[in-house]
């Protein structure tokens, strides 16, 4: 039997490089960075000072005050990029509610709001109850459901760095068996002390501008965002006469069972899982045009990520452009799949591959072809997106334009 | 869906072993204790500590002290579930066991000590060691990690149901051959700064009363698969359903949509699925059990609570668990018992 084809119908995306899809395309097109100074918290103690905060948000442009105040800055950036994607698609307005679900993929979540209430109890303070209100991950997912009459399917997955790649993922698997017949897929993480202090404690952040796959590169630009997709059958967008950006043509997922932060050294793993994402989109490698990489910047991972390139392409991997857009983003963390899935939808559609920013010189242990030059135009029609995480958690998705 | 339950792990109140939850369900024996006045400056109230349970009679203490609470409970269970479906992932491919669980607060004593670190003495006071533990997928990474687990490995947070989120995941997971194992259930901790934190969002006196810690772990195969290695069957999941929301004025169709085509021999009840009488309503006749009141409640606990239901179902009995979270989700889960020992 043929697999069920997923076509993407809305896109939606908030962060730094761009606060809707226009400006964000714009970003994409035109290799624009947008990591600078991050003043959300102090973070003058860290060796690092910078990140892809979104700069200049105010929430009441967005919400009225009740919301503003109810909603974290995490369920509030995801609010908005949600809100485009489903006011582009218009499939919540074609299907009978229980059928429309939500998967969000979340990382820190709210915990800046966790984090002024345990400050003020460990400073003897009782703390403001409303900051805890918010810290759980499916409190984003079901303020989504509630703001916008999504009644079916509600789930968050917490893979790290993978969730929200693992959650289109999994939104197409709930289309495709029949349980739903749409779902807003996707992925919001904000900035927060938490993660801050916790990757610079690591010694994994760069105090300059993040430059995945090149020379002297020191770690990890953190960003925050939101991204969502909204997903239906292909054949059910067509006849509603619904536009189809994009489709998610498959999908893998698996623990790599070696380490809790460092990568399988030989890309074995990742390389497996890059396959088995392939097989399940029933694609070959030869009909991959680039690879959306995880690409975070960090030494060790950029290696790796590029021997798993090698062993997947084989003697054709030098005609595979690896491309990171984390240049452009930061690492949005738990969001970074979904911006990637986004970012991958539109480069596709705009006939382009992405520039890999930032580029400081050539390392010789990152001897693939990296986009470092610049966007460039291709036809190509398939694109591969990987989300690597903490605890081995590896995700790739195999999107077509 | 024809999914084989060969295998289960349970941690919690009632004690370390499927034993003692068989043995606290069976009886109705409630093992809840007082929470100490000092943790919330009052009494009255209940929770489900794991205290039986110490990492120490499981693993070296050194190497223990490398995972956060919830790790040592999933890793340690995960063990135990692996042994009793008669699994060893060394004596096979490990890239076909995967791992599914459901973890409501993740090792938030872990992230509370990294972060109180900080704010008591900056960035003197890191422990880049805690750091990797904060996320709410440390659970099931490490335990994928300790027993060399190469297949789908997911966490899902997704209040009461966030088990029952997993196991649904893992049940398409092996329909669709990405697994021929998935380890599939819900782990949470409990510290007292959680307790305090229910305290200041009210949630003592509602949702979170008798709020417990523990793990709870099933071992599925597709029956196929099961039956193929001759394995001990000790139930079956044949139906998962589930919604997000019961919408004013449709609340009897929500309802609709997750009950069970046939009427089970019992209900087990997770989350605040008693507090719910639309959703007991259709099934007056049915007896009910509901573990939350034995050995507590927790976000994920759905994974104990099914355990308890596939412990005390009779073999060939159709069961039904109804787990409910406030304002959604929702999920039915139809079993049916297998063997108990």
């Amino acid at each position: 039997m043929d697999k069920t084809r997923i076509a993407i119908t809305g896109l939606g995306i908030f962060c730094a490089a761009g606060k809707d899809l226009a400006s964000f395309t714009d970003a994409l097109l035109h290799g624009r960075c947008g990591i600078g100074p991050v003043d959300l918290f102090d973070v003058s103690p860290f060796p690092s000072h910078i990140g892809a905060q979104v700069r200049d948000y105010s929430p009441l442009d967005y919400f009225d005050r009740a919301d503003a105040r109810r909603l974290s800055r995490t369920d509030q950036f995801a609010a908005v990029a949600a809100a485009e994607a489903l006011g582009m698609s218009g499939a919540r307005e074609h299907y009978d509610p229980f059928t429309v679900g939500i998967c969000v993929g979340a990382g820190a979540s709210g915990m800046i709001h966790g984090e002024a209430w345990l400050r003020d109890r460990l400073a003897g303070g009782k703390g403001r109850p409303g900051d805890l209100r918010c810290i759980l991950p499916d409190r984003t997912t079901t303020a989504l459901a509630e703001r916008f009459g999504l009644w079916g399917y509600q789930g968050s997955i917490t893979t790290a760095c993978s969730s929200s790649a693992t959650a289109i993922g999994w939104g197409a698997d709930l289309i495709a068996t029949g349980q739903l017949d749409a779902c807003l897929c996707g992925g919001s993480d904000t900035l927060s002390i938490l993660t801050y202090a916790g990757f610079n404690s690591l010694r994994v952040v760069d105090p300059e501008p993040c430059s995945p796959f090149s020379l002297g590169r020191q770690g990890i630009s953190l960003g925050e965002g939101a991204a969502f997709v909204v997903l239906e059958r292909e054949e059910t967008a067509r006849s509603r006469g619904a536009r189809i950006y994009g489709r998610v043509l498959g999908y893998a997922l698996a623990g790599e069972a070696h380490h809790m932060t460092a990568p399988e050294p030989s890309g074995s793993e990742a390389a497996r899982v890059m396959r088995a994402a392939l097989d399940n989109a029933g694609v070959s490698a030869g009909e991959i045009g680039w690879v959306n990489a995880h690409g975070t910047g960090t030494p060790l991972n950029d290696v790796v990520e590029s021997k798993a390139m090698k062993l997947v392409f084989g003697a054709d991997v030098q005609h595979v452009p690896l491309v990171s857009t984390k240049g452009m983003t930061g690492h949005c963390l738990g969001a970074a799949g979904s911006i990637e899935i986004v970012a991958t939808v539109t480069a596709l559609g705009a006939g382009i591959i992405p520039r890999t920013l930032n580029f400081r010189g050539s390392d010789p242990e990152c001897d693939l072809d990296y986009c470092h030059d610049g966007p460039r135009e291709s036809s190509a029609t398939v694109a591969l997106s990987n989300s690597f995480a903490f605890g081995g958690n590896v995700t790739s998705v195999v999107i077509g334009r | 869906m024809d999914i084989a339950v060969t295998g289960l792990a349970a941690i919690s109140a009632a004690g370390v072993g499927i034993e003692p939850l068989r043995e606290t369900v069976a009886q109705r024996q409630c093992r809840l204790t007082p929470v100490p006045v000092e943790v919330l400056g009052e009494d009255g109230y209940l929770w489900g500590k794991a205290d039986g349970f110490r990492a120490a009679d499981f693993m070296p203490p050194l190497k223990a002290r490398k995972f956060d609470r919830c790790s040592l409970l999933a890793t340690v269970a995960a063990g135990m579930a692996l042994a009793d479906a008669g699994i060893d992932p060394k004596g096979g491919d490990p890239t076909r066991i995967g791992i599914a669980l459901g973890c409501g607060f993740g090792g938030i004593a872990n992230s509370v000590e990294f972060l109180g670190g900080y704010f008591s003495r900056g960035v003197e006071g890191l422990v880049p060691m805690l750091f990797p533990n904060t996320v709410a997928n440390a659970a099931a990474s490490n335990a994928s990690i300790e027993h060399g687990l190469k297949g789908p490995n997911v966490t899902q947070v997704q209040r009461f149901c966030s088990a029952e989120a997993a196991i649904q995941m893992a049940c398409r997971f092996l329909e669709e051959g990405r697994a021929d194992v998935m380890l599939a259930g819900g782990v949470d901790e409990l510290t007292p700064l959680m307790m305090a934190g229910f305290q200041a969002v009210g949630q003592l006196r509602t949702y979170a009363r008798s709020f417990s810690e523990g793990c709870g772990i099933l071992v599925l195969e597709r029956r196929d698969h099961a039956e193929r290695r001759a394995a001990r069957l000790r139930g079956r999941i044949t139906g998962l359903r589930t919604v997000g929301m019961l919408p004013a004025g449709r609340e009897q169709e929500t309802v609709d949509r997750l009950m069970p085509p046939a009427a089970p021999a019992l209900v087990s009840l997770s989350g605040i699925a008693a507090d719910i009488t639309a959703l007991i309503a259709p099934l007056p006749a049915v007896p009910t059990l509901e573990s939350g009141n034995l050995i507590g409640r927790s976000l994920a606990m759905g994974g104990l609570a099914l355990a308890s239901l596939l412990l005390v179902l009779p073999e060939g009995a159709r069961g039904l668990h109804l787990a409910a979270s406030p304002e959604g989700p929702y999920h039915a889960i139809d079993v049916t018992g297998g063997m108990r020992a």
